[in-house]
């Protein structure tokens, strides 16, 4: 025992110690301790060469690829796993681009050229609707003249409280 | 032909050469350490059953290693190392168990009646004392303590198997022991 170092105190501690220390380290094993391990380990070793049989029958392609490749089975998977994803992915893409590639569709709102060149730039969006001004003595702080400068209307209807200036002799002149 | 080589030629019935060849490196290695290992997973567990299959489980380990069987220096620290592991993981999955309650193993871990000194240096109570004593000490100087108890390892081996140096291991066991010295004088266990 390697333990067995005294220690400075009482003897006798020291004894205790090494006697129970001594018995933990005298512990046997039920006769046979080989044979169970033994037996043991010749079961899981069964198991796993009837995994690697029935993985072969399961999946025979992958099974050859693996055994000629030197390829753990988890590599097998991962690559079957890439390769189901390419299709997938590769598949999609091919499908909608069959789908778009005959008439194309303009959504609400566009006019699409009909003849020349048919990219984005030539497409013209419809002016949207507005609503019409309202006239006469609902005109707010409107020019009254539609050519030369703004005018402020003299008449209009102010909010109290809004300094407005009066008009120039600019103004009236023009 | 023995009970044990029936079973070796049972297993090695494989016919690829490299197979039978780590089946009997295996084989020798469960032969020569298989009681050693028990006796290290049976200080911490203190109990037979869970001793046994910590033994069983390092060993199905090294089958699932067996390919590294080649590089490994010194098999022995490096089962004691495993196996070490596994009881500590049960330990720690299985707190709710008090250690050594079944009365047969305390009967197991009692001094036979090859060690008559023992037996009157030591009753069962006190054991069963010291090591609830044990217990209570740091894990750094528990572990180190309970693996000295094991005849078979030297400090250099316990060292390898907690990867960590000679000195280090020397030092927690006297550590140990002057605390389990202070804990039995104040338990009043030596009187």
């Amino acid at each position: 025992m390697n333990g067995s170092m005294p220690t400075g105190t009482d003897p006798r501690i020291d004894a205790l110690i090494d006697a129970s220390l001594r018995a933990i380290s005298s512990a046997t094993p039920d006769p046979g301790l080989d044979g169970r391990i033994l037996t043991r380990l010749a079961s899981e070793r069964m198991n796993r060469e009837a995994e690697a049989v029935r993985f072969p029958a399961r999946f025979p392609l992958l099974a050859r690829l693996g055994s000629s490749y030197r390829l753990p089975v988890r590599a097998l998977g991962v690559l079957t796993s890439c390769l189901l994803a390419f299709v997938i992915v590769a598949g999609t893409v091919s499908h909608s681009r069959k789908l778009h590639s005959g008439e194309t569709v303009a959504p609400p709102g566009l006019v699409l050229p009909t003849h020349g060149i048919g990219a984005a730039s030539a497409v013209h969006p419809a002016a949207p609707a507005s609503a019409p001004v309202p006239a006469g003595q609902g005109a707010r702080g409107r020019a009254t003249h539609r050519t030369g400068r703004a005018r402020i209307a003299p008449h209009a209807r102010k909010a109290p409280g809004v300094a407005v200036p009066a008009p120039s002799s600019d103004n009236s002149q023009n | 032909m023995s009970c044990f080589e029936g079973q070796l030629a049972g297993w090695v019935a494989p016919a690829h050469p490299t197979t039978v060849s780590t089946t009997r490196t295996i084989a020798a290695l469960v032969a020569e350490y298989s009681t050693a290992l028990y006796r290290v997973a049976f200080s911490v567990t203190r109990n037979a059953a869970e001793a046994e299959d910590a033994v069983q489980e390092t060993f199905l380990r090294v089958l699932r290693h067996e390919s590294r069987l080649g590089e490994i220096r010194d098999y022995r620290v490096w089962l004691v190392r495993i196996v070490w592991n596994i009881v500590l993981d049960k330990k720690r999955r299985a707190k709710t168990r008090p250690e050594g309650e079944d009365l047969a193993d305390h009967a197991r871990a009692l001094p036979s009646s090859d060690r008559p000194a023992d037996a009157s240096v030591i009753s069962s109570q006190e054991h069963a004392r010291i090591l609830a004593l044990v217990d209570r000490l740091p894990a750094p100087e528990r572990e180190a303590l309970l693996l000295s108890a094991v005849e078979e390892l030297t400090t250099a081996e316990i060292a390898g198997a907690l990867g960590t140096t000679e000195s280090s291991i020397r030092s927690r066991i006297f550590r140990a022991r002057k605390e389990l010295a202070l804990l039995l004088e104040k338990e009043g266990i030596a009187r």
